[in-house]
């Protein structure tokens, strides 16, 4: 579960560091372009997460020279520029993903976990949390061998939700991973308070217990207690 | 009006109106010179008429050379008076017609009594003569008049037209483009005028060359600390120990992060328009964009009871520009007809192959239609948003040469976009 992080805002790097940890992740930093390049080789990494703008070299390098180096490992950019030409050469050179800063931690971890299963898992993976289990490729929920029948984005809520578990999640970060560039403010925060109530609904009409809890107005925790 | 049509306009209306006066003045002159000419001939002829004239008056008329007609009669003895010219119509026995006649007119004692002589002579040579002078001089007139014009528009062609090419050069000045350089001048005023512009082009064009780099590396630095903020904060978040209160405050300065990042970025895409950082060009399907946006937004539709009214006449219509930026000028547009909708109210959209026509259901707009699309002008009662979105809009469709318009019909907006290219 290493997790490689170039990035030469140190603030930044501690929060992702710590955020990563919490989650469970081993976390390798590097604070320049050099310092980057050296720790290509060091773990079989499970992600690895590029600052474009380094002071010692382009980000873009970095990318092209990981695909080469370690084809198993998804590659996820963190960029300041929210170019369309940015994120398509980023993926071209063989980036996963684009997160645009400033970004969430939440967001952040969930992007991970979906690069990492689309580029380690062969065969089917399955999450599991609590009763819950869920077969993120084929897009099927079970608790305890019934079938739940889930939208697409109760779907995606449920699999970030799984994603940051036992974290507090904001209602912003989860209107931004859901909508994007569709959500941002205004009205958003209503259909996450309705796709959340009917995932609630449709795991609990199949006897599941409420994981869902609600934390004072700033967002949501998913977890067991 | 123009400049050389207000200067031909008052040197005509000016040099009509002395003309005018000089040639009613003249005419008169001409007139009462002729006038005297031929009363002095009439006297001259008087003088002869009285030599010849007897008591045989009757039997034997003068006979004077240059007169046209001469009346003799007998007068009682009392009537006597001066002499006196006037003024008469006669039949020329020539031409069987009227004609004009001076004549002079006085009594002369003979011996049998007093005898009343009256001389005519015709008018119609110093007539004739008034009437060809006038001829020419109106001829006259006319040339001069028409010359001056002329050599008025040629002269104000060329002294003028290092003006014309100087107003030519700013008006398609642009504060993005260099400064603009003029010609070389002789005249002394314009020298001046191409030093003034000159110096005042190179600011404009210098300022707003600093402030588009203050604001792109303002907005492009400011993303760091912003990610800065917003993961601390949700580290924050993590701490096992918070109250309400605590999650409270630091939901606050949570939303209030988020608000200064998405206007941030906002304000850095503007900015990339301004500076023209948008090249690529792509043949971009109308229809299909549109639709697109409209299912990523359907929820937003859906949850407020919204109903859409497509009308498509040609479904065919391309544009051409950025993909990113016609994506964000059409989700801008598509979301403020929804936000700023009724609930259970309507959107339309229409494209032709002139225009593109979005609309949606809504009260009246607090400020005027010219505000719309202005940056930071946004309706009291709409707090979640910053009044960016139109503004945008505007500048995307200032960098393609789009037409933008507003009217409000029937309690709807409506925005009409007029497609060119």
């Amino acid at each position: 579960m290493q997790i490689l992080i170039v990035e030469d805002e140190l603030a930044l790097m501690e929060s992702m560091v710590s955020y990563l940890e919490m989650e469970g992740f081993k976390c390798e930093q590097a604070t320049s372009y050099h310092d980057g390049l050296c720790a290509l080789d060091k773990h079989d990494y499970l992600c690895m997460l590029f600052d474009l703008n380094l002071p010692d070299g382009d980000g873009l390098d970095l990318v092209k020279l990981a695909k080469e180096n370690q084809n198993s490992s998804g590659i996820v950019i963190i960029s300041a520029r929210n170019e369309l030409e940015e994120r398509v050469k980023g993926l071209e050179l063989g980036a996963d993903d684009y997160l645009v800063k400033p970004f969430h931690l939440s967001e952040l971890v969930a992007r991970i976990h979906s690069v990492a299963r689309r580029t380690r898992t062969q065969g089917e993976e399955i999450m599991s949390f609590g009763l819950i289990r869920v077969m993120p490729e084929e897009r099927k929920c079970f608790v305890e061998e019934k079938p739940v029948d889930l939208t697409r984005k109760e779907m995606d809520l449920l699999l970030y939700l799984m994603a940051n578990r036992n974290r507090v999640i904001t209602k912003e970060s989860i209107a931004d991973f859901l909508w994007g560039e569709y959500g941002g403010g205004y009205g958003s925060y209503d259909f996450i308070y309705t796709h959340l109530k009917n995932l609630r609904r449709k795991l609990m009409e199949v006897d599941c217990p409420d994981y869902v809890q609600n934390i004072y107005g700033v967002g949501y925790k998913f977890s067991l207690e | 009006m123009k400049l050389l049509t207000k200067t031909t306009l008052y040197f005509a209306t000016l040099s009509l109106f002395l003309f005018f006066i000089m040639g009613i003045i003249f005419f008169q002159v001409l007139k009462n010179i002729s006038l005297s000419e031929l009363n002095r001939e009439m006297a001259e002829i008087r003088e002869a008429v009285d030599l010849q004239l007897d008591k045989e008056w009757a039997t034997r008329p003068p006979r004077i050379i240059g007169i046209d007609s001469l009346t003799i009669q007998l007068v009682s003895a009392s009537s006597t008076m001066e002499e006196k010219y006037g003024d008469t119509l006669m039949i020329d026995p020539e031409s069987d017609q009227f004609k004009t006649y001076r004549y002079l007119e006085y009594f002369q004692k003979l011996e049998e009594g007093n005898v009343k002589v009256r001389i005519y002579k015709s008018t119609t040579p110093t007539d004739k003569l008034v009437e060809q002078v006038t001829l020419m001089m109106t001829m006259m007139v006319i040339l001069f008049l028409s010359g001056v014009f002329f050599m008025n528009r040629f002269v104000f062609a060329n002294l003028w037209k290092d003006f014309f090419e100087a107003l030519e050069k700013l008006r398609k000045f642009d504060t993005v483009k260099e400064p603009v350089v003029l010609g070389d001048q002789d005249i002394e005023e314009f020298k001046e005028l191409k030093a003034v512009l000159e110096k005042m082009t190179r600011r404009l064009s210098s300022d707003y060359k600093e402030l588009r780099e203050y604001t792109d590396h303002t907005t492009h630095e400011l993303q760091t600390p912003l990610a800065v903020i917003k993961t601390k904060i949700e580290l924050l978040l993590q701490s096992e120990n918070l109250g309400p209160d605590e999650m409270q405050l630091i939901q606050s300065i949570n939303t209030s992060v988020d608000h200064l990042s998405r206007l941030n970025s906002t304000l850095a895409l503007i900015t990339r328009i301004e500076n023209q950082q948008f090249p690529e060009k792509n043949e971009i399907h109308l229809v299909r964009l549109v639709d697109h946006h409209l299912e990523m937004l359907q929820e937003l539709i859906e949850i407020r009871n919204i109903s859409v009214v497509r009308s498509y006449k040609d479904t065919h219509r391309t544009i051409c520009m950025d993909q990113g930026l016609a994506d964000v000028m059409i989700t801008n547009l598509l979301k403020n007809a929804i936000v700023h909708n009724v609930d259970g109210g309507k959107i339309t959209l229409d494209i032709s192959s002139e225009a593109f026509t979005i609309g949606n259901e809504g009260p009246q707009l607090e400020f005027g239609e010219e505000e719309l699309f202005r940056k930071f002008v946004r309706s009291r009662s709409n707090k979640g948003s910053f009044g960016l979105g139109l503004s945008l809009v505007k500048k995307i469709c200032e960098a393609y040469g789009i037409g933008h318009s507003y009217s409000y019909v029937d309690n709807q907006h409506l925005f009409t976009f007029t497609l060119s290219c």
